[in-house]
């Protein structure tokens, strides 16, 4: 019946066409104040007809029509302009661009609405936001550009781990990272690998390109999260990927290749330098340094720069195609993208392939249906990293400038070679080039939605989706490598390993919307929904050993095949939700919402967590006592509600009995204690913001003040062994985040030369509120003469750092003096004393950018404030002489010589079995303040004129050249101020130990679309 | 109007149905508390889960033995293997938590064991008595290394948690009650002898009595234990000293932990081999390469290697030889042997003025040395030979756990450590109890061990 319907009502448009009275042509051209040349692609429609044209590459435009007819000009991000056709010889139109931030329509996960309309705290980003950021992942999209969120990127590992955190961290034991959802799907984020690769992590979120994504919220309060329920304390991300648009079909090509350098080295010593120093520290042991090898002229013959060795100048090479367009019923965006990046580690590369296309039909007025799919490919050649003895750039750190990575026929030192320096100095070139270390990563990530609208009040949308993630680890390290070759236990013939794990996410839902306009001015709208989210995770892995030789690096050929699992795990969240809101002319607006979710991860007691959430909002702005002529619009906003955190592992709550051998028997050991009463994290959330448009939007600014309370923090509670467990899971501990942030955006100038600012601030306060247990949990690494380096304890954040506080160095002796605490006169682990904290003051970013003519200039800072960063990498290198198999820094040149010397790094003398070196303890000299102020990107942009593109047949061909990590400010010592070695990690984060630090890259790109 | 309710209901029924699956999923690598030891199929997989737990105690003991002591040094970088070799023992030490919770681990399963397999029927009663003998000794075994590692331990009976997180340390006579009467239980339901020495017997609990009556200095029950073993017949001293320290299960072994290829430690905490062959993290101490080179100890001496390339600064080149790779035959860990049950018979009856003679101290001893290819001791007096069996469980029991142990018991631990290093102190004749113990059982708090 309806396409009965249809058909007849475009009988009847045609009939109406073909009958239309005699008309003339009008022609003109269409401009605007940043488009004087001409805007193309602009819609010129004869109104009440559909008789209409699009603009061409210089805005001319020639179109039928009879006097007194109105046209109307209309085009993406202008305003709208009817002019009446009076038999004007050339009609010349100059559009206004749309100051249209408050009708922009926001997804809001389960609903979109009107920017104006929104009651809580949500940051959009746009594609324009990062496009010419060598972005490898879209978590990275997101640095800097919105209040509130704090990224981290965790190395300059190419495809590596990132940290996000949205208004700090919520949890200690369960997940921090918020939700990623791609157009509705729920998607993997962190890690896919199941081998840990230090702070060079893998990540989940570098296969989708960012080439494809259109914008970015990022829900920040209840109002917005609550919906998400037992997913969204740690705050939501929701990504739209970019759809085709009825009109004409756009192709666009961008081009990108560019360079690649760490973005600082290290100074290290040469063999001179270092056989002095080590000469000196057995002396000042009182030993004969000449009896432990270390000869002049002998030991210092070669000079070896291990930094020069590994690290090199990675490329980077991007190409992306896209094609997008449609007519009023099919829509569809299309597009491919390949790109590959040489890590600056040798033989450290990350490729990925992936395509996306976008379809949306409208099968009647009512029914429309839209399907997406991305296919990704990424293949990702790594190598080890931080706190690997064999890793690659921590042992390019740590390996004595002695030792030589070749010998004289050119060939890789390994362990059968007589120059093998041997543990802990494994020759980090070889460690580099010999191992295989490939991980293959394919994502489908794919969506179908149906909305079927019933009448102006009532709809109903279906959606269902898939994210499914397939890795393939395949590893083999050669005889002449550390493991493969040096460690014993492994029988130095080569060591293989095999892992494939497929991770897969179902998402399932159907909502629906009910909207009308009640009474006159009052407005309701209200939907009800139900999903189902459903995740599987399967894996197997298999180990050999004892290869015949290196010819042979498959499993299939090992000696031994020692070691092997598979397993399955599978989770599942069934929820309900709704949610009301109700406006008085656009003045008063209230939203009430609601969410129940059953998850498996949850004892029968607790299966069942709600989480509802009120917000609402006064548009000030509109009341009739409100006469600014400076503020257009102001809103006040508040929220309160409930999320949750269920991101603890599958089956905590039962108690259980797993797998063991002995003697060549199987049988089973008791793995876990039952807590039926295990339950969700739940975060009390409050917000109140201000949004406030200035000078015809010219100025906009959004302040939110919020407090988020989490309690019940599932934590692995430690017991004592007595109970035959070292740990059960259970609810026991509150973390509160407060904070404020603003944002800004202004256009400072708008003539022939444009200039805008965005600026965004924002600080958080964490605390630790209460731990069940009077135990204070340690963190981190564990560390010399104290017990951790991290502490999690009531009063102070998640990410303090303990030690003992380093008071200088005696003149006298040399040696390093601490504050003894509790003065009974010894240093000992009772010293133990707060000696930092990860978690900066406040953080942010401003961009600058500029067009003038064809020129456009785009300056991103971002900065960080007032954090500290453990710097256990001097830890090591200025070791005050407790291992002499560690290169040191040229910081160690300051140390200590003689009395009366003023300095702070203590006398260098070499460990004996039976002392103890005090010098080298866990202090806060190796705590640094980590602030930094970062130019993160710098984009210079030049789009050729249109006459000049036209002549190639090109609608419009732009030129870049873009820097990223061009500038760093910071007094922090070592490589990067903005690393963190433990990936992910929030009781522990911001240690940089051995961690590759960011990279600079400079890319030139080219950017042209045809039609 | 109605029909946007239809779609909702139907989509609400199918979600429903998908309910029980998506919601209870069961793990496919674990069983739940409720279906463990509740069918005679069951009792042997526990059994072997009890060994596992148990074997977790060996390598500890090893440490404690051997590195409290004096015959192996620090060469690694860890802290809690760095605090044994400076003598700076502190209660976060990593090694004495997980010496504790493998004490527990096992007194968890036995406990288990003792609770639930009376009332499951089917049984029979021959497996039913190996499986309550096995809980029972090793139970017994696991507080007895307790005892003479921490001193008083908690007695911990039971599966209760909420018992067992808040329980305070009994006394000494207690725990060492315990172990009498849990050795006792053991006499009498384990199998004369079992599928092999990887598991426990009659005659492994005959020595695991001999050796607690040595600790107990009553001489006389520590002869006969030894001698009832050594009379079994059931053990052979090898021929060649060098097979104990190259090969698993030989013929004088009495009871050994067993590790296959696939359940080899590996790089883990405990794995031996790495931390003695892999990463050098512990070497043999300068004094006891003396000693073991000495003419007196003879092919002892090869429980230990040399390798020049490691010869460097502190480093003195020496690796502990005994525990092999998985690839090896010799990664097992062995808690009783014949040639141990001769040094006790030996010390009991020098103790008992058996000095010299036939079936004497001294005939014992040069058992052992002749096998050794060592000199025979032919004269000593009964304080001389007290002196000579001491150094003799050096050579022979090297890096087998037993000197700590040893040298507290007989009261010359203050004398020997003392020369040692500076930093010895009486405390250290017992091992700190760990600190996250103490942290999280309150019965526990102000109960450490004097001395730390």
């Amino acid at each position: 019946m309806p396409m009965v319907r249809f058909l007849l009502s475009l009988f009847i448009l045609f009939v109406s066409l073909s009958t239309a009275v005699a008309q003339s042509t009008v022609t003109g051209r269409v401009t605007s104040a940043t488009e004087p040349d001409g805007l193309p692609g602009v819609n010129v429609v004869v109104k009440g007809t559909s008789n209409g044209v699009i603009t061409d590459v210089t805005g001319h435009f020639a179109v039928e029509a009879s006097d007194g007819q109105t046209l109307i000009f209309s085009f993406v991000g202008y305003k709208t302009l009817e002019v009446l056709y009076q038999n004007q010889a050339t009609l010349n139109v100059i559009l206004q661009e749309e100051s249209k931030e408050l009708e922009e329509i926001v997804v809001m996960g389960y609903s979109s609405v009107e920017k104006r309309e929104i009651t809580g705290s949500v940051t959009s980003i746009g594609a324009n936001d990062f496009k010419e950021i060598a972005l490898t992942g879209i978590d990275q999209a997101l640095q800097g550009q919105a209040p509130g969120v704090q990224v981290t990127q965790s190395s300059g590992t190419p495809g590596g781990g990132i940290s996000v955190r949205i208004r700090g961290s919520t949890s200690i034991n369960a997940s921090n990272r918020p939700l990623f959802v791609v157009d509705g799907v729920a998607v993997e984020t962190g890690t896919l690998s199941l081998r840990d690769f230090g702070g060079q992590d893998d990540n989940a979120l570098s296969l989708i390109s960012p080439n494809d994504i259109e914008s970015i919220q990022i829900l920040k309060d209840a109002s917005a999260k609550a919906l998400f329920g037992s997913r969204g304390a740690n705050g939501v991300v929701l990504i739209t990927t970019k759809r085709g648009k009825n009109g004409i079909t756009r192709i666009n090509f961008d081009v990108q290749r560019g360079i690649i350098d760490p973005v600082k080295r290290l100074d290290l010593l040469n063999s001179k330098q270092l056989l002095e120093l080590q000469r000196e520290a057995y002396t000042n042991a009182g030993l004969n340094p000449d009896a432990a090898g270390l000869i002049p002229g002998v030991t210092d013959a070669v000079s070896t720069d291990w930094q020069d060795e590994v690290l090199r100048r990675g490329v980077l090479e991007q190409y992306q195609l896209s094609a997008s367009g449609g007519d009023e019923n099919t829509t569809f965006y299309m597009s491919a993208n390949y790109r590959d990046e040489q890590g600056v580690q040798l033989n450290n590369r990350f490729q990925r392939m992936s395509t996306t296309i976008n379809i949306d039909r409208k099968f009647t007025p009512k029914l429309k249906v839209g399907t997406g799919i991305t296919l990704s490919r990424s293949f990702n050649q790594r190598v080890k990293g931080d706190n690997f003895l064999d890793g690659v750039y921590s042992g390019a750190l740590k390996s004595l400038p002695y030792d030589v990575p070749y010998d004289e026929q050119g060939n890789l030192v390994g362990p059968s070679s007589p120059l093998y320096a041997g543990f802990p100095n494994f020759n980090p070139v070889a460690q580099a080039l010999l191992p295989r270390f490939d991980a293959t990563t394919v994502k489908i990530l794919g969506n179908i939605t149906a909305n079927y609208k019933f009448n102006d009040n009532w709809n109903f949308k279906a959606m269902a989706g898939v994210d499914y993630n397939d890795v393939t680890e395949d590893q083999y390290e050669n005889s002449q490598t550390a493991i493969g070759g040096y460690l014993p236990s492994v029988g130095g013939r080569g060591y293989g390993v095999f892992i494939a794990s497929t991770a897969t996410t179902i998402t399932a839902n159907g909502i629906l919307t009910f909207s009308k306009e009640i009474l006159p001015d009052h407005h309701l709208t209200a939907f009800i929904g139900s999903e189902v989210v459903y995740s599987p995770y399967e894996t197997g892995s298999v180990q050999g050993r004892l290869f015949p030789s290196d010819d042979f690096t498959y499993i299939t050929s090992a000696g031994i095949v020692d070691n092997g699992s598979s397993f399955k795990v599978q989770s599942g969240l069934l929820s309900g939700l709704a949610e009301a809101k109700y406006d008085y002319k656009d003045k008063y607006l209230v939203a009430l919402s609601f969410r129940a979710d059953a998850s498996s991860r949850f004892g029968e007691n607790n299966r069942v967590g709600y989480f509802p959430a009120l917000s609402g909002a006064w548009r000030i702005s509109e009341e009739s006592f409100f006469k600014s002529v400076i503020i257009n619009d102001l809103k006040l906003r508040g929220s309160f509600g409930y999320t949750g955190n269920q991101g603890i592992p599958d089956f905590r709550f039962m108690g259980t009995w797993s797998g063991a051998t002995y003697n060549g028997s199987s049988g089973i050991v008791p793995d876990n204690l039952e807590n039926n009463y295990l339950s969700w994290e739940s975060t009390r959330e409050i917000n109140i913001g201000v949004d406030a448009s200035l000078y015809e939007g010219r100025i906009q600014i959004f302040f939110d003040s919020y407090r988020n309370k989490t309690s019940d923090l599932l934590f692995a509670q430690p017991l004592p062994f007595t109970t035959g467990f070292g740990s059960n899971w259970g609810n026991i501990g509150n973390v509160l985040n407060q904070g404020i942030e603003l944002g800004i955006t202004a256009v400072n100038i708008d003539k022939a030369l444009k200039w805008t600012t965005d600026l965004n601030i924002s600080k958080n306060n964490n605390e630790v509120l209460y731990l069940a247990e009077d135990a204070s949990p340690n963190a981190g690494y564990s560390a010399e003469g104290t017990t951790a380096t991290n502490i999690i304890k009531e009063g102070y954040p998640l990410g303090t750092f303990t030690g003992l506080r380093f008071l200088g160095v005696d003149p006298a002796t040399g040696n390093a003096m601490y504050k003894d605490l509790n003065n009974d006169g010894e240093i000992n682990v009772d010293d133990t004393d707060i000696i930092g904290s990860a978690v900066p003051d406040f953080i942010g970013g401003i961009t600058n950018r500029f067009v003038y003519g064809r020129f456009d200039l785009n300056i991103f800072f971002q900065f960080s404030v007032g954090n500290d960063v453990l710097n256990l990498t001097k830890a090591s290198l200025v070791n005050s002489g407790q291992d002499m198999t560690t290169n040191q820094s040229t910081y160690a040149l300051r140390r200590w010589q003689k009395p009366g010397d003023i300095t702070d790094v203590p006398i260098y003398r070499v460990s004996t079995a039976d002392e103890e070196n005090p010098n080298n303890f866990h202090s806060s000299r190796f705590i640094e303040d980590a602030s930094y102020l970062r130019l993160k990107n710098l984009g210079i942009g030049y789009t050729l004129s249109p006459r000049l593109t036209e002549r190639i047949k090109l609608d419009r061909v732009r030129f870049y050249l873009s820097g990223t990590n061009l500038l760093t400010f910071t007094k922090y010592t070592g490589s990067d101020p903005e690393v963190s070695t433990l990936d992910g990690s929030t009781a522990a984060q911001g240690i940089d130990f051995y961690t590759l630090p960011q990279v600079r890259t400079i890319t030139i790109g080219l950017n042209a679309t045809l039609k | 109007m109605r029909t946007p309710f239809k779609i909702l209901f139907i989509v609400l029924v199918f979600l429903t149905s998908a309910c029980e699956t998506l919601l209870e999923p069961q793990p496919v690598d674990k069983l739940t508390d409720d279906l463990v030891l509740n069918e005679p199929a069951d009792v042997e997989q526990v059994e072997v889960g009890l060994y596992n737990a148990f074997r977790n105690i060996t390598p500890a003991v090893i440490i404690a033995g051997d590195f409290t002591a004096d015959m192996l040094i620090h060469n690694g970088t860890f802290t809690q293997y760095r605090e044994f070799g400076i003598k700076q023992i502190t209660p976060s030490n990593a090694t004495a938590a997980s010496l504790w919770g493998a004490i527990y681990n096992t007194v968890y399963i036995a406990n288990f064991i003792l609770e639930r397999l009376p009332e499951i029927g089917g049984v029979s009663s021959a497996q039913r008595n190996k499986v309550m003998g096995t809980a029972y000794f090793l139970r017994g075994y696991a507080y007895y290394t307790a005892l003479y590692s921490f001193g008083g331990v908690p007695e911990v009976l039971t599966t209760d948690v909420e018992t067992n997180r808040n329980i305070a340390r009994a006394s000494e006579e207690d725990i060492l009650n315990l172990v009498l009467s849990d050795y006792d239980q053991a006499l009498d339901l384990l199998p004369d002898e079992p599928v092999n020495t990887g598991y426990a017997g009659t005659f492994t609990v005959l020595a695991a009595l001999a050796r607690l009556h040595l600790y107990l200095e009553n001489w006389e029950e520590a002869e006969d234990f030894a001698t009832e073993v050594i009379d079994s017949e059931l053990y052979e001293l090898e021929e060649d000293y060098s097979a104990l320290v190259n090969e698993d299960f030989t013929n004088e072994a009495i009871f050994e932990m067993g590790y296959t290829l696939a359940d080899d430690p590996g790089t883990s905490a405990l794995g031996l081999n790495n931390l003695f062959v892999g990463r050098r993290e512990i070497i043999p101490s300068n004094q006891v390469i003396v000693s073991l080179a000495s003419s007196e100890s003879g092919d002892r001496f090869s429980s230990m290697t040399f390798n020049t390339s490691d010869l460097n600064g502190t480093d003195n080149g020496w690796s502990v030889a005994k525990y092999g790779t998985a690839d090896a035959d010799n990664n097992n860990i062995v808690v009783f042997r014949l040639a141990e049950m001769y040094l006790i018979r030996a010390e009991a009856r020098a103790q008992q003025n058996n000095v010299t003679g036939s079936n004497s101290a001294q005939s014992d001893i040069n058992i052992l040395r002749v096998r050794a290819n060592a000199p025979t001791i032919t004269t000593a007096t009964k304080n001389q030979m007290i002196q000579l069996i001491e150094e003799e469980r050096v050579y022979e029991l090297a890096f087998e756990g037993h000197r700590w142990y040893d040298l507290v018991r007989t009261g010359r631990a203050t004398a020997v450590m003392t020369a040692y290093s500076s930093n010895w102190k009486e405390a250290y004749e017992k091992w700190p109890v760990p600190l996250r113990e103490i942290q999280n059982n309150p019965a526990l708090v102000g109960n450490q061990n004097p001395g730390y």
